[in-house]
């Protein structure tokens, strides 16, 4: 496996210069037989002759010219009757709030249209997210319109049936169950709210005998208790990955997943984003099994088996001189960790180390080692000390035993899901059987729900009030920005009207929004100091969204525990080891029915609508995958081994999609947590395989998150819908022919396969393409000289424009550009729901991905490079490019997609045809084809295929259709769509500069997935603005580049150079 | 004859107001001022009527000129002329003009003749100052051009069939000399069923056809002119033109979004909480303001869970009002004198009659009571793939809305005057002025701002801004 494809690879395929996959590159968007395109089996079966189409012919125009003749049918203008002094229709208004679900949060402004949530932007004047999104909290807003939530409530019957009971009835059903003895447990995930602790504490009062019991489903259990017994506080430091020059991360998927990872990549970013004149960056170390989002922008990784991570722990803490005897690591970690021991000793208090591990034994040598390198009280502090993981995995498993000697009376679920995101979900479930009563307080249809025996539905957190403390001294409000679409009830309504509470007022206007208020009053607003009148205090949080409140300070630099050696995690001898990570999309399942969020392909392995093994690219069993299947076949659809997963000794066995993935160490196997929901709304229903029950628990009742002794049999079967999109809309693909000649694999570059006379060195096939340039930081100076060299070479190509009168228009007015960062960019794809949401695209599900069919604007290509057996990865967002010169204009029959003097490829959807000629000419591949009728615009409804085997396709429905943007056209089958740069957007800010008689500044303009991202990573602009801060980040700075510089298509958009900071004696 | 009087007409005018009188500074103040209200013929009336020989009409200059000014004024003196035209014409207030000069009138008098006796903008217009060849609706021009060209095109269809015959037997007479068998002679129907005949007229068919299909489709879907019934007898006006309540103030997002926005109730009430009776419907009208945001007219209060009363609740509120306003106000009327019974049954049905019109206006299948929104017909339909943006045209444009809305301030009931087609957009955008100077936005065209300095440009329109750009109104 040497490096033949310039140095960069998207898979396998391409790595190994496979025939097929260049045969596939070059005709992506071959001509197929519709049939066979549209892949309607049912269709094909249809023979239509002549005649037939005459006949709909003629009818089809009678049809038209009688539907078109007759009087347009009448439309009403619907006023308010009293219209709210906050609304002005066509106008949106944003109010703070926070996203809140478990322990993940981000501080956001919800944008609404006409009174309805439309979209989530982050909270800039947040000290922890700063303005950042994820992807989750992106998605958040569909959830609301989610026609699957729970409308009213009701008992439950057997088989999860709701029977309908008003809130009356079902208080009287349930408080005739509870006495002020009744033990009642609330099982909840981690709170972030000290108001719903509040409301927990009136419980109590009311049934002393009541017990709040907190869990993760995949939880910081371990660190919670090490922190205990290092520091006597329960809680999770506050890291500081800013402060660090050299960070080590023992399998923390900090970037993705990890307690607050958007807090920490905005922070992360800092140290990364390069300045060549004064290059500096911080070292990233992650050692871990399976690639994480997070180790995959490590430069770094130590490869690992999951069982080894103890033993890793144990080496570096005792080379560090740590007095533990460490289990046995394979030999290249353990050197590695010698050699970092080394190097951590000369950055003292410049540096940090975070570990994942749910062992209590691993958690106290990190915090050792991080009190010897002087981290403790710099990079590691406690002030504001994050509660964003509180959940304690012993509470859950104490809970079971008791459930199961019937000592409980009652369980109330508020929104989490025990039945399935335990590693022992089946003993909850046949103890939970023996609880007299049982009430599910959730929002969403989940595996426990339906085992409970009432159903008191709770709002959305966009129809809610609350608040949460994310970190200590950090608090946020949570405000309703839409009356609740159904009669659903607060969970905190509800426990305090079963508890009778005489500090909630039931016959209120808004009861929960009076003692959320009194709480504040009673306590934060003591506790701060900027505001005199409790009133401004509030009026002001509610509009800032945040605030900061006094807690006492307490900081803890020594750690007082003793490391007991024996309960260490020891690595396993056994053949086959499963490493089992949190998804960025799907959480641990709590995100499951957002289509979002399935559709939004995972950063890492490309895939999407479900989980799936990840081998190594070496492994020798199944591991054929393939993006495509060949062309001479009858489908363009990705295709995958199946291979069945065992647990030895197990009788029974998972059936799941394997696919080689880079990074992957020998012996193991990896896939994600939070697929495989059995009861679910209809997106997440049975997608993907539930991996819970292969987790186990350790001696202290903490969750582990991999497992040992599993066995991955041969090829069992085929995946022909295997939705991985690695392969799709690639760029830049090269290939070696039979002669040994390296050739462009794409389409660009068919010239050359046909005619073969078009000169080496011209444009279509020149090989050498500006993809992405990657350099070591200790190199910088070299690749820089190389990337000018580059930069001139193709400038010199590109002496001709196309369109000669438009520099003229160009450097007048605006000129739009964006610049992509992708030091900073961690592949996080808050941007992609970002664009999603703002621009109306449709979800199309599983089946179309994997043919090829996704919709998204902006999509996040992923490459690898550097050492084949561990490599290097670079994300690089690609969108439409915008080009001056646009290749896919002239190619239009019907001018659909023009350009516009602000610099803007245009896309006009009415007027297009949809020859998808522009899209064959991109050479980005950024144009999307609506091959369906994703979102019913169409007028004629037999034009509406059968998507997804759902009689309605995701987001068609009245409800769903509420999160569409008004001010973006919903495109019908038929035409093209690309990224328009948001020009929603650009307009809006145009003419808030022009109503305000002002020159237009940066901030009125900002793009969907500029405002999603929590690094900073893009920056829109406009370039004729010569001060504004696009022109501020491409001055002089000579890692800038624009991919596909050398085919003269001028565009818009520059991305930096990716630079690494890999040690490589860490590789010996 | 005729022209030697508009002449002599001219002269005549001219010597009375020496060089004030200018026809087509008279055209551009008739356009300005008159024309929304008179028809531009002459000679037919419209709102009011056809000022062909209004001088004649008129006992004397001064009294006219007065009249024009201020029409009010001529009637509160008593004029009888004045008078009796001000009940002929259904009491319709001419619009003042107090700020026009003598000159002006002279000018505006002096097109109106010119038009009506069909010299302006014929040669002796020419003569009178400064050629106004440009007037498209000039009907006198295009209703001569006609006829002629059908006379024209006949002689010269008459013609061609001459030289036809004409050929055709020199052609005969030729082959007769040349000793060939002469052909037969063609005749009329040979010609009509000969195969290039029928080719042509087949040819023409099609592009006439043609021509007419692509017309009427483009227009097809069009509304202009849509003037539907809406639930409300709202009269523009009233609102607009007699009381002269600005348009912003009720459509009040037309300077800040993109919708103008239909006024909600609540904006109604802010004066119909005092103003209970309407000039020409009583209490009809207004009820229905009041049913639906749940006002009490009687006790000038709100009432209390309006939402969730039924409509025989509701129902007497409303007969109640409208029944002692009608015995109120009609109690003095003669045919009531002596008949109290009579006027008891009348205002009753009139109270009936006005509860079931308010529950045809407010309601519909799907609400449960008059109570809630008033659902307008909505006149002005964008297609969805259109952005429109009212803020950008009102406040940066600085567009009047009559410019596209037309003369709303004299409708009755709203129609839709633009046609609201792209071409009609797209033909704005081409010929108006970006409000270059006084707007610092536009600071950023740089290049611009040198050309008007250098004089290199006149000026800047919205299409030289990148007006026409497809993705300026379709995102």
């Amino acid at each position: 496996m040497d490096k033949k494809n310039q140095d960069i690879w998207v898979g396998m395929a391409h790595k190994n210069n496979d025939p097929a996959l260049i045969e596939a590159a070059g005709k992506e968007f071959v001509e197929l037989p519709i049939i066979e395109a549209l892949g309607d089996e049912k269709i094909a079966e249809v023979e239509t002759n002549r005649r037939d189409f005459l006949k709909y012919l003629g009818f089809g125009l009678g049809a038209a010219t009688v539907a078109a003749s007759c009087d347009v049918p009448v439309k009403r203008a619907i006023p308010y009757v009293t219209k709210p002094d906050e609304i002005v229709p066509g106008v949106a208004t944003y109010y703070a709030s926070s996203f809140v679900k478990g322990g993940d949060y981000c501080s956001v402004l919800v944008k609404t249209r006409e009174g309805r949530p439309i979209k989530i932007e982050g909270n800039v004047l947040s000290p922890l997210t700063n303005g950042g999104t994820s992807a989750r909290a992106q998605a958040s807003v569909l959830e609301l319109y989610d026609v699957n939530r729970n409308k009213m409530s009701g008992s439950i019957g057997e088989n999860g049936a709701i029977t309908g009971m008003s809130w009356t009835d079902l208080d009287k059903a349930v408080m005739a169950k509870l006495n002020a003895g009744s033990k009642i447990r609330i099982v909840t995930n981690t709170v972030l709210s000290p108001t719903t602790k509040k409301v927990f504490a009136d419980f109590q009062a009311k049934y002393p005998n009541a017990k709040v019991v907190t869990y993760d489903p995949i939880s910081s259990s371990a660190i919670l208790e090490a922190n205990e017994q290092s520091f006597g506080d329960r809680i999770l430091p506050d890291y500081h990955f800013d402060k660090a020059d050299t960070i080590i991360s023992f399998g923390a998927d900090f970037l993705g997943t990890w307690i607050s990872p958007i807090e920490y990549a905005t922070a992360y970013a800092k140290g990364r984003k390069i300045n060549a004149k004064r290059p500096k960056m911080s070292r990233h170390i992650q050692i871990e099994s399976g690639m994480s989002l997070t180790g995959s922008n490590a430069d770094n990784r130590v490869l690992i088996k999951p069982s080894e991570m103890g033993a890793a722990i144990a080496t570096l803490y005792s080379a560090m001189g740590g007095s533990v005897s460490a289990p046995k690591l394979n030999a290249k970690a353990s050197k590695a960790m010698n050699k970092l021991a080394t190097q951590l000793r000369g950055s003292r208090g410049k540096s940090i180390v975070v570990s994942s591990s749910n062992n209590v034994q691993e958690q106290i040598m990190v915090n050792k080692i991080n009190e010897m390198l002087g981290n403790l009280g710099t990079t590691v502090t406690f002030t504001h000390g994050s509660l964003q993981r509180q959940g304690i995995d012993k509470d859950i498993q104490n809970l079971i035993t008791e459930m199961q000697g019937g000592g409980v009376d009652a369980v109330l679920v508020m929104d989490a899901n025990p039945a399935f995101d335990l590693p022992n979900s089946d003993k909850f479930i046949t103890a939970f059987a023996k609880v007299p009563l049982k009430v599910s307080l959730s929002y969403d249809i989940n595996e426990t729900m339906a085992l409970c025996d009432y159903i008191a539905p709770t709002h959305h957190y966009l129809e809610s009030w609350g608040d949460a403390e994310p970190k200590r001294g950090h608090y946020s409000i949570v405000q309703p920005t839409i009356k609740p679409l159904f009669p659903t009830r607060q969970a905190e309504a509800s426990l305090l009207t079963w508890a009778g509470s005489a500090n909630y007022k039931a016959d209120a206007e808004q009861p929960y929004y009076d003692y959320l208020r009194n709480n504040w009053n009673n306590t934060l607003f003591g506790s701060q100091s900027n505001y005199a009148s409790f009133r401004s205090f509030w009026d002001e949080t509610l509009h800032d969204g945040v605030a900061k409140a006094g807690a006492p300070a307490r900081e803890y630099t020594s750690c007082a525990a003793s490391v007991n050696g024996g309960q260490i995690s020891q690595p396993s001898n056994s053949e086959m080891e499963i490493d089992f990570q949190e998804s960025v999309n799907m959480g641990a399942g709590q995100y499951a029915n957002n289509p979002w969020l399935m559709e939004m392909p995972d950063p890492v392995t490309r895939t999407s609508w479900g989980n799936y093994l990840g081998v190594p690219v070496k492994f020798d069993g199944a591991h054929t995958f393939e993006g495509y299947k060949g062309i001479g076949s009858n489908m363009v659809k990705g295709y995958a081994d199946v291979v069945n997963l065992t647990q030895t000794g197990a009788e029974e066995s998972t059936p799941i999609t394997a696919f080689p993935q880079f990074g992957q160490p020998e012996g193991t196997v990896a896939t994600s947590l939070g697929y495989g929901r059995k009861v679910c709304g209809d997106a997440g229903r049975n997608i993907g395989t539930n991996m819970f029950p292969y987790l186990s628990i350790d001696q202290n009742g903490n969750t582990q998150y991999y497992a040992t002794n599993v066995e991955v049999s041969d090829i069992v079967d085929i995946n022909y819908d295997f939705p991985c999109v690695q392969y799709h809309h690639t760029l830049g693909v090269t290939a070696q022919n039979e002669d040994g000649e390296t050739i462009n694999a794409d389409e660009a570059a068919l010239v050359d396969f046909t005619y073969g006379v078009v000169d080496q060195g011209f444009q279509g096939s020149l090989t050498e393409r500006s993809v992405i340039y990657t350099t070591n930081i200790k190199d910088l100076s070299e690749n820089i000289d190389k990337i000018e060299k580059k930069r001139e070479e193709a400038q010199h190509l590109n002496a001709q424009t196309l369109y000669p009168g438009h520099e003229y228009l160009y450097e007048n007015g605006h000129h739009w550009g964006m610049y992509v960062d992708l030091n900073a960019c961690t592949g996080c794809s808050a941007c992609t729901v970002a664009c999603m949401a703002e621009n109306n695209v449709p979800v199309v599900g599983a089946k179309e991905v994997s043919r090829h069919h996704e919709m998204t604007w902006l999509r996040i290509d992923r490459y690898f490079y550097g050492d084949a057996e561990n490599p290097n990865t670079a994300y690089q967002p690609m969108m439409c490019q915008h080009c001056d010169n646009a290749p896919c204009e002239n190619v239009c029959p019907v001018a659909a997609t023009n350009h516009s003097s602000e610099g803007l490829n245009q896309m006009a959807y009415n007027r297009c045809v949809g020859t998808r000629y522009c899209a064959n000419n991109c050479p980005y591949k950024v144009r999307r084809f609506n091959w369906m009728d994703y979102t019913t615009a169409d007028i004629f409804p037999a034009n509406q295929l059968d998507l997804n085997e759902e009689s309605v396709p995701y987001g068609a429905d009245n409800l769903t259709r509420m999160v569409l943007n008004p001010d973006v056209t919903v495109r019908s089958r038929g035409v093209i769509e690309k990224c328009s740069f948001c020009v929603q957007r650009i307009q809006e800010g145009k003419l808030t500069a022009k109503r305000e008689m002002r020159k237009l500044r940066d901030q009125d303009v900002k793009t969907a997935c500029q405002t999603a991202c929590p690094t900073g990573a893009i920056v829109f602009g406009d370039m004729n603005n010569k001060k504004g801060a696009l022109n501020k980040a491409l001055d002089n700075n000579p890692l800038a580049y624009i991919a596909l510089e050398e085919i003269n298509v001028q565009s818009s958009v520059r991305y930096t150079a990716v630079v690494n900071n890999r040690d490589e004696s860490l590789d010996a | 004859m005729k022209h030697l009087f508009s002449f002599l007409f001219i002269l005549f005018a001219f010597s009375l107001s020496a060089q004030d009188v200018n026809l087509d500074e008279g055209k551009a103040l008739f356009r300005n001022n008159c024309a929304s209200c008179h028809n531009k013929s002459m000679k037919d009336d419209m709102t009011g009527p056809a000022l062909g020989g209004v001088e004649e009409r008129w006992e004397s200059q001064e009294l006219l000129y007065a009249w024009i000014r201020n029409s009010q004024a001529v009637i509160a003196t008593g004029d009888p002329y004045a008078v009796g035209l001000y009940n002929e014409w259904n009491k319709s207030v001419m619009t003042a003009f107090p700020n026009l000069t003598d000159g002006e009138i002279a000018s505006v008098l002096g097109y109106i003749d010119g038009v009506y006796k069909g010299t302006y903008g014929g040669t002796v217009a020419g003569a009178a100052g400064g050629a106004a060849m440009d007037d498209a609706d000039d009907s006198k021009e295009s209703g001569l051009s006609t006829p002629f060209f059908i006379v024209l095109f006949l002689i010269l269809g008459i013609l061609a069939v001459a030289l036809a015959r004409i050929i055709s037997n020199l052609n005969r007479m030729a082959q007769i000399k040349e000793g060939a068998t002469p052909s037969q002679v063609a005749t009329i129907k040979d010609i009509l069923t000969s195969k290039g005949v029928i080719g042509f007229v087949v040819f023409v068919a099609v592009i006439i056809g043609g021509f007419a299909t692509v017309n009427n489709a483009i227009s097809l879907g069009r509304q202009q002119g849509y003037a539907p019934d809406q639930p409300i007898k709202f009269s523009h006006a009233l609102h607009a033109g007699q009381q002269q309540i600005n348009c912003q103030y009720c459509h009040d997002g037309a300077r800040r979004s993109k919708h103008s926005v239909i006024p909600a109730t609540n904006t109604c009430m802010n004066c119909h909480k005092a103003i209970k009776k309407g000039s020409e419907h009583g209490t009809a009208e207004l009820s229905k303001i009041y049913a639906s945001i749940g006002y009490d007219p009687t006790t000038d209060k709100y009432i209390e869970d309006y939402d969730e009363m039924s409509n025989e609740e509701i129902k007497p509120i409303f007969v109640k009002y409208a029944k002692e306003t009608f015995l109120k106000d009609k109690a003095s009327e003669p045919r009531y004198a002596n008949s109290e019974s009579k006027l008891e049954r009348d205002a009753s049905k009139e109270a009936e009659e006005q509860w079931e019109n308010i529950e045809k206006s407010l309601m519909n299948p799907s609400k449960e009571s008059v109570s809630g929104a008033i659902e307008w017909v909505r006149i002005h339909n964008l297609p969805d793939h259109v952005y429109f943006n009212h803020a950008q045209h009102v406040t940066v444009g600085k567009l009047a809305c009559q410019t596209c809305h037309g003369p709303v301030e004299k409708m009755e009931v709203v129609q839709q005057y633009a046609p609201l087609s792209m071409g009609w957009c797209i033909n704005c955008h081409r010929q108006t002025e970006v409000q270059f100077a006084s707007n610092e936005y536009y600071d950023q065209y740089e290049t611009y701002h040198k050309e008007l300095k250098a004089g290199k440009r006149e000026n800047v329109t919205v299409e030289d801004i990148g007006g026409l750009e497809c993705q300026k109104c379709h995102y």
